[in-house]
């Protein structure tokens, strides 16, 4: 019961948080001078970025508890985590190029963040491909884990690897740097945002882990009945 | 404009989309769970 | 751990050495990735040349996957697999023995297809011991990343489609400063020092998780 309490609680908050956002983001941001209304984009680009790799970070934490306990709870939080992880990685794939081709005339440019985004992109994918290939749910739980954390630790190597080759070659920023020079009232918004779509990630990968919690329920149940049933058979 | 309205679009429909897809499992397991649980 | 290590890497060189599979493999497809290259666009510009490293490392990049994803079919098809992972010996040092073979394969390939790749693309090593370097530590990358992931594909109904796919993304810093290296090393670059540590820090990191997270592969 007090999942359920949780959960409606976490559905207003969002619903109320996400309002209250876009509204700052149409009517409170100012435009931006050089980009123009498109610029509004980082908006929604940003938060998402930021809880694709919040979502990568807890597949990390929920591989590695797994690995420890064999609690199959944890590689349901993993794979609720990696759905929704990288539904909001692919959101940031698709919403910095139709922000990248107005402002700088480009659809991709290799920069620094958007390839690391799509890097990560890649290795959500070969761990939920890797789940769906995998036949008995014991070992599909542990070689998602084992991907999960060996993943996670590449991360960092990625991020400093494709930095100095960015450094070394320069390409036009996509992104923008998120601190340099922002508006009070552009950072004010944006806090607003990052809030609201972590609550939507919670939001989502709390209905995810719910499906888990049912299937496995349900699982439970038809064994006992199948239990029972050999057993009434047999007297 | 169009590529404002466009990108946001994009989010809204891929986020609800995602959610409405959850639904109709969680659905389908819920009233499994009831027939399981209905003595025999 | 060692010993185990040992004794596998014997095994599997013992093997190679007999039937040549997967240098042979790997060299081919190699080979074949930088002439198709060739005609699909024109490599004796200067522009080209400076790119040299990149379609190197491309090449190999997909002839290792090659390589790799026989390092663990030849277990699973004899049944050897089952055995190897009941046998009371340590599943790092298994992990160690069959990562530093692949590694050895990839280098020895890499060592072949030299001669061709200069031709080919006309270039000229300027710093050996640099050239040497980069092919020892991208090798190992590979193999280290490799392994684990040809471990773990094996399980799996995907396998040659999963290798890649785990594979290669984890492997991107290490393409990037293997290219990089050995740019330096045909004397396109004046330095490389940060690739080279890159390399290293890569090859450390994978190696050790490799070596901690194998046991959890290969328990049935």
């Amino acid at each position: 019961m007090a999942r359920r309490k949780i959960a409606i609680f976490v559905d207003a908050l969002l619903v109320v948080t996400m309002a209250v956002a876009m509204a700052m983001v149409f009517f409170y941001a100012p435009i931006e001078s050089e980009m123009g209304i498109v610029q509004k984009i980082f908006y929604v680009h940003v938060p998402l970025a930021w809880n694709a790799f919040l979502g990568f970070a807890m597949v990390f934490f929920f591989s590695f508890r797994y690995l420890a306990t064999r609690d199959h709870k944890w590689d349901a939080r993993a794979q609720s985590a990696a759905e929704v992880g990288v539904l909001f990685t692919t959101l940031v794939l698709i919403t910095g190029p139709i922000w990248a081709k107005p402002v700088w005339g480009i659809w991709w440019t290799w920069d620094a963040r958007l390839t690391l985004t799509l890097v990560l992109w890649l290795i959500y994918m070969g761990y939920l491909m890797l789940r769906r290939y995998v036949e008995s749910p014991e070992r599909r739980a542990v070689l998602a884990a084992v991907v999960g954390v060996t993943g996670f630790i590449d991360v960092p190597l990625v991020y400093f690897a494709i930095r100095w080759w960015r450094t070394q070659h320069p390409q036009p920023v996509i992104a923008g740097g998120e601190g340099s020079g922002l508006d009070p009232r552009m950072s004010a918004t944006l806090w607003v945002c990052v809030a609201a779509f972590t609550l939507l990630f919670f939001a989502l990968y709390g209905r995810r882990l719910e499906i888990e919690a049912l299937r496995a329920q349900a699982e439970a149940l038809r064994d006992d009945a199948d239990a029972a049933q050999a057993q009434g058979a047999r007297s | 404009m169009t590529w404002l309205i466009a990108a946001y679009a994009v989010v809204v429909v891929a986020v609800v989309g995602y959610g409405a897809s959850l639904r109709p499992k969680r659905r389908a397991l819920a009233e499994e769970i009831e027939q399981l649980k209905r003595p025999r | 751990m060692l010993r185990t290590a040992g004794i596998v890497l014997w095994k599997d060189l013992r093997i190679e050495l007999r039937t040549r599979d997967a240098v042979s493999a790997a060299l081919v497809f190699a080979i074949l990735v930088l002439v198709i290259f060739n005609f699909a666009l024109d490599v004796n510009t200067p522009e080209m040349r400076r790119l040299a490293a990149g379609f190197f490392w491309v090449a190999f990049a997909f002839a290792g996957t090659l390589s790799l994803n026989r390092s663990f079919a030849l277990e699973k098809e004899s049944g050897a697999g089952r055995a190897l992972a009941l046998a009371p010996v340590d599943p790092a040092g298994i992990f160690l023995g069959k990562c530093l073979a692949n590694a050895v394969f990839l280098f020895v390939t890499q060592l072949v297809a030299l001669p061709l790749f200069v031709i080919f693309f006309d270039v000229s090593i300027a710093r050996v011991g640099a050239l040497a370097s980069s092919f020892a530590l991208g090798s190992l990358a590979f193999a280290a990343t490799g392994t684990l992931f040809s471990a773990i594909a094996s399980n799996t109904r995907m396998r040659e489609l999963l290798l890649p796919l785990l594979f290669l993304p984890l492997a991107v810093p290490a393409l990037i400063a293997a290219v990089e290296t050995t740019s330096f090393a045909l004397g396109q670059t004046e330095s490389a020092s940060f690739w080279f540590r890159l390399l290293l820090v890569y090859d450390v990191v994978f190696v050790t998780a490799s070596l901690l997270v194998f046991e959890y592969v290969l328990e049935e």
